[in-house]
């Protein structure tokens, strides 16, 4: 049992360490970004005839549209989060202990 | 008579050395070693042909729709990019290890090595005809089995515009919404 406890303690690292070794970089296996970066879009260079750009500019849009909604402040209860915020502040100046 | 019993001793022969080849092993299968010439031009210009023909009286919609480039654009990233590679990327596993290599779609029709490109509405149909029903013993599957036809048009419309794309302009077109 302890030779059998022996060698599976050096076979499995043995085991997993070659299997790294062999494969190449895991970069080349991740998924499409999620989301589009359209930081870098130049819109002076951009011919808005363009199919291309056209379809860049509704894909930013888009998701542009979807991140407001995602942080949608209309829905946010703003008197409880100043309740929170000033209950903060109060917890914050409890002088029991240094920070 | 004569005529009839060599014909037939012929065939039997073609059938018999057809046979020995067959059941012998000899032909060597493995994807890392490639046809000789006149093998890889005989399957090349089958190929070629069929397609040409099976094409030829597919009728090509407009593909200019701005839309069809994000919805082709999402597809060709998760369903082709990993064999046919993307903007900024010159080899992949699969374009590497796939026999025969697949085209790299990112560079234009005419710099393509081996076979001739038509004209623009005829590499239209040529596409759209093989993204539908794929190519046997290629790697190139049949994705209208899975895929309707006009998310196989917007691959094709996204296909026209690949060549020309940047790396940064194909990220924001091909990324999930």
């Amino acid at each position: 049992m302890k030779m059998l406890t022996k060698i599976a303690l050096v076979l499995i690292p043995t085991i997993t360490l070659s299997t790294a070794a062999l494969s190449h970089d895991p970069e080349m296996h991740k998924m499409a970004n999620e989301k589009a970066d359209c930081k870098n879009m130049d819109h002076s260079k951009m011919d808005m005839k363009d199919p291309v750009a056209m379809a860049m500019m509704k894909k930013c849009m888009q998701q542009s549209e979807k991140t407001e909604i995602k942080v949608d402040h209309s829905k946010m209860d703003h008197s409880k989060m100043s309740a929170e915020k000033s209950k903060v502040k109060k917890d914050d100046s409890h002088s029991s202990h240094n920070h | 008579m004569k005529i009839i019993k060599l014909f037939i001793a012929v065939i039997l022969l073609i059938i018999s050395a057809i046979s020995a080849v067959m059941y012998s092993g000899i032909v060597n299968v493995a994807a890392d070693e490639p046809h000789t010439d006149l093998v890889y031009w005989l399957l090349e210009t089958t190929r070629e042909k069929s397609i040409e023909v099976a094409a030829q009286n597919i009728d090509v919609p407009d593909l200019s729709d701005p839309e069809l480039l994000l919805t082709g654009g999402m597809d060709y990233e998760f369903m082709c990019s990993s064999c046919h590679l993307k903007p900024g990327r010159n080899q992949s596993d699969m374009s590497l290890g796939l026999y025969p290599s697949p085209p790299n779609l990112t560079i234009k029709a005419e710099e393509h090595d081996g076979h001739k490109h038509r004209d623009s509405t005829q590499t239209d149909r040529k596409n759209f005809w093989v993204i539908k029903h794929g190519i046997k013993a290629s790697g190139m599957p049949a994705w209208g089995k899975t895929h309707d036809e006009q998310r196989i048009w917007a691959m094709v419309a996204f296909l026209k515009r690949l060549p020309t794309l940047t790396p940064e302009q194909y990220q924001i077109l091909t990324a999930l919404d």
